[in-house]
């Protein structure tokens, strides 16, 4: 079996994954309620941190912040950690739950069956959290436009998508980790609760890297996140940012591409064991 | 191993579960032991291309495990199979390219999307285009004569419409192999007569296709099949045409005594088998000249109300509890 | 294991956002509105209350759904046992549960925050999460029934969590914006905060805090009563529609 598919083979899968991708889009469409309070809750989550900020600096503005990085709007500051934090998300509960919604669905084993790579339904749901995360952070964005009155730098756009998309491949194959995982532990959530909650922890979201404490540095100095959140601070409130922005890039790039190769392997152990031990129509 | 021949290959398969005893709460001592379950044990098959084959076992045989080792689903623990010439351990997607399958279970398909959706979902991932989908998908749904359905979601079809749908997606490629599975489970009368003409005339016949069918009803499998494996716990204990297999029952001829109550004709015959229909007590009993036996047979019944008397040939059960001492369905009793 | 321990480090980034936006753990502003500037306790002890919150928004609903996943549900309905037993069944074991989450989370936030509480207290503040518990197990009755209807409930659920978390003095005090205030009102765990903070870090005596007991008192009849009957409603209706089977 060779180690790369052929041209051909990968048309059919990219076909495949938008298939999933639009499944899953038409699935979600039926509830049509659910649909729009997935759409219309993420706009309310931030507003717990934003206004917990609010009543620590006793306004909108902390002087302390704007000596650690430059940036006075305490509010500003929290809500595009939060907002962007929202692609953690996807990875976490939407690919990392891809096949565990299939085991509930009770169509795992028709789509295994398929010949097509497992992972291939994982990148269909990945496409499909993504655009939908990215429709959220539009309608966020233009909420806490009106409700906050947060202002960003237009010019930090594009290099804001670039970190976005570089922070993705390490998401993706986080995703496929925990897609793994959730085949095999029954109570699958608590993995991506765990992972999800350990690197909130670890991610300067809403303050920089500099207030925590070393050992909790040098670990979300090993997260993805870490620069793709500071990088976008910095291009779209200017926020002084502790390490160099090559650094940033470069590795997200090197994380991303070990995060994808032990997503796969991990994904590839999950699958043999399943299937070793016919656990995967078990919910 | 020919391949030329022959659409599947099984050798030497066997796939083992385990079984964990568990324990009461969550400390304490275990309930029984820890158990090694052959579901799969040393199954070796030939089916040849064209040929319905029918694998005919109770509840528990093995059937279904072994058709998810020949569909890649699960990974055998030794031996290995070829599909259409593909080892379905060293090359799982080719092998997958060439099967169509149908499983047990009503929640196979998604239920919040409509038939047609269902089907162009899965021709996506069978990689046919949209057009080619499109295609396949009205001449499907026009041979199962659900047009009208397309659009409606699968949660508002009754189960025969879904199991035609399923069917619909295991041929929505084209395979030339197909493995069913149970496909007439749960479908009433009416729709299991569809589905049975429709694999048999249609799939078969017409079209050339390669099934592997699985079943535990003995009607379905001696009217479909070309040949039959009879399984019982993991093993295929024989192989043959339907006829042959009621052939190499010693005696061509079985008497039938449906009675009310219960009566004793141990002694009587070469072998006897009974079970329970609806209240009713039908023995089977085997003998070398039906005839000889009739007399005494009445004369044992004794308190026994014996409502009819048939002359029968053997059956498939009737082969299966020669072979194995077991019934096709439920708990027998050998005398 | 995970409910006795991750509430608690959910409120470590707000440590850390403390940090950055006021340089320590106290804040002057903030203790204008709450009555103490160091909110690290005020959130640590918002993070233990809303485990009870947890556990009746996702236990209760979440027990129904998988008997009916099980299977089991209708025979349940259908059995001579009154359903109000078979609920408080359920609401007995989550708060057992819970509670033996919020004891270990409790001995965390002591020895590993630092968060000191006296033994006079633990009585008070015990009665009051009592009381809490039997209001939002109220409210957890009445996401039971409308699973039985809607049957995919979680993410209701989570909008009804999210906004807890935003109209209730979880994290932040409600005097924040005067619309959070207005609608917190209404909420059991504004009063059960209040009482149980007077009480740990404000050392307000008890006989100062029966007010906000009291409405908590008031709130939970409504909640019992309110949650009950669409519970009721909702029961009728499926079993006149037959979606209790239904999947």
């Amino acid at each position: 079996m060779a180690l790369f598919p052929s041209t051909d083979r990968m048309k059919r899968y990219m076909r495949a994954m938008n298939a999933e991708n639009m499944k899953e889009w038409k699935i979600e469409l039926t509830y049509r309620v659910d649909f729009i309070r997935g759409m219309l809750e993420p706009l309310i989550f931030v507003f717990p941190y934003v206004l917990f900020a609010m009543s620590l600096m006793g306004g909108r503005t902390s002087s302390v912040l704007e000596e650690l990085t430059g940036v006075s709007d305490g509010v500003t500051y929290t809500i595009i950690g939060y907002i962007f934090m929202g692609f953690l998300n996807t990875a976490v509960w939407g690919m990392g739950f891809a096949l565990r919604k299939e085991q509930w669905y009770g169509t795992l084993e028709s789509i295994f069956v398929m010949p097509v790579p497992r992972w291939v339904y994982v990148m269909g749901m990945a496409l499909h959290s993504t655009v939908h995360q990215g429709i959220i952070l539009f309608f966020q964005i233009a909420v806490v436009y009106v409700l906050f009155g947060v202002i960003l730098n237009v010019q930090g756009v594009l290099p804001v998508l670039i970190l976005v998309a570089l922070m993705l491949i390490s998401l993706v194959g986080l995703g496929l980790m925990v897609s793994g995982l959730a085949l095999i532990f029954k109570e699958g959530w608590i993995v991506s609760e765990v992972l999800y909650s350990l690197i909130t922890i670890v991610t300067p979201i809403a303050y920089p890297l500099a207030v925590l404490p070393p050992l909790l540095q040098k670990l979300s100095k090993a997260m993805p996140t870490t620069y793709a959140i500071t990088g976008i601070r910095h291009f779209l409130i200017a926020e002084n940012m502790e390490f160099p922005l090559w650094d940033a890039y470069s590795r997200l790039i090197v994380i991303g591409v070990c995060w994808v190769i032990m997503g796969l392997v991990i994904f590839h152990i999950v699958d043999r064991r399943v299937r070793r031990e016919g656990t995967l129509a078990e919910y | 191993m020919d391949i030329s021949r022959n659409a599947i290959i099984a050798k030497g398969l066997v796939k083992t579960f385990k079984k964990k005893a568990r324990r009461k709460y969550l400390v304490g001592p275990k309930i029984g032991k820890d158990e090694l379950i052959y579901a799969v044990n040393g199954v070796d098959l030939e089916v040849k291309k064209g040929e319905l084959f029918g694998l005919l076992g109770p509840n528990g045989a093995g059937k279904t495990t072994l058709v998810k080792c020949l569909s890649t689903l699960l990974l055998p623990n030794r031996g290995t199979a070829l599909i259409n010439g593909h080892d379905i351990i060293d090359d799982p997607i080719a092998a997958r390219e060439s099967i169509g399958i149908t499983t047990g279970g009503e929640r196979t398909l998604y239920w919040k999307l409509s038939g047609r959706d269902n089907l162009r979902y899965f021709a996506a991932l069978y990689g046919l285009s949209s057009a080619k989908a499109h295609e396949r998908i009205d001449y499907l749904l026009e041979i199962m004569g659900l047009q009208e359905k397309q659009d409606e979601r699968i949660e508002k079809y009754s189960t025969g419409m879904r199991q035609k749908i399923s069917i619909c997606r295991a041929l929505i490629h084209d395979p030339l192999v197909l493995l069913l599975d149970e496909p007439t489970l749960g479908l009433d009368p009416s729709f299991s007569r569809f589905i049975r003409s429709f694999i048999k005339k249609d799939l078969n016949e017409t079209r050339g296709k390669t099934i592997l069918l699985t079943t535990h009803y003995m009607d379905e499998a001696d009217q479909l099949c070309d040949r039959i494996a009879i399984m019982n716990n993991g093993k295929i204990v024989a192989v043959d045409t339907p006829e042959n297999l009621k052939k190499s029952i010693p005696h061509d001829e079985v008497l039938e005594v449906k009675c009310v109550g219960t009566a004793d004709f141990e002694g009587i015959g070469q072998r006897m088998y009974y079970r329970t229909e609806n209240g009713v007590s039908v023995y089977r009993i085997h003998a070398e000249y039906v005839e000889e036996i009739m007399s005494e047979v009445i004369k044992a019944a004794d308190s026994a109300k014996i409502l009819s008397m048939n002359v029968t040939k053997p059956t498939l059960e009737d082969v299966f509890i020669h072979l194995t001492g077991a019934r096709l369905t439920g708990e027998s009793r050998e005398e | 294991m995970f409910w006795a321990i991750f509430p608690i480090l959910w409120v470590i980034p707000f440590i850390f956002q403390g940090e950055a936006l006021v340089g320590g753990m106290n804040s002057p502003e903030f203790g204008e509105l709450a009555g103490t500037e160091r909110f690290v306790p005020f959130v640590l002890i918002g993070a233990i209350v809303s485990t009870y919150l947890f556990s009746s928004l996702y236990g209760m609903g979440g027990s129904i759904r998988m008997e009916s996943y099980w299977g089991t549900l209708e025979y349940i309905l259908g059995s001579p046992a009154r359903k109000i037993s078979v609920l408080m069944g359920k609401a007995l074991s989550e708060s057992i549960s819970s509670t033996l989450f919020v004891a270990t989370q409790m001995v965390i936030c002591i020895f590993g925050f630092g968060l000191t509480l006296a033994v006079g207290k633990i009585l008070p503040i015990l009665l009051t999460m009592l009381l809490l518990v039997a209001g939002l197990y109220g409210m957890a009755i009445a996401l039971a029934g409308v699973t039985l209807q809607i049957k995919e409930s979680r993410s209701l659920v989570h909008t009804i969590e999210y906004l807890f978390y935003l109209f209730s003095p979880i994290r932040y005090p409600v005097g924040i914006h005067p619309l959070i205030a207005s609608v917190s009102v209404i909420i059991p765990l504004t009063y059960a905060l209040i009482a149980i903070r007077g009480v740990w870090l404000l050392n307000q005596p008890i006989n100062a805090l029966w007010r906000n007991i009291g409405i908590l008192a008031v709130l939970d009849v409504v909640f019992i009563a309110f949650g009950y009957s669409i519970f009721y409603f909702m029961e009728k209706k499926v079993r006149k529609s037959g979606a209790v089977s239904q999947y």
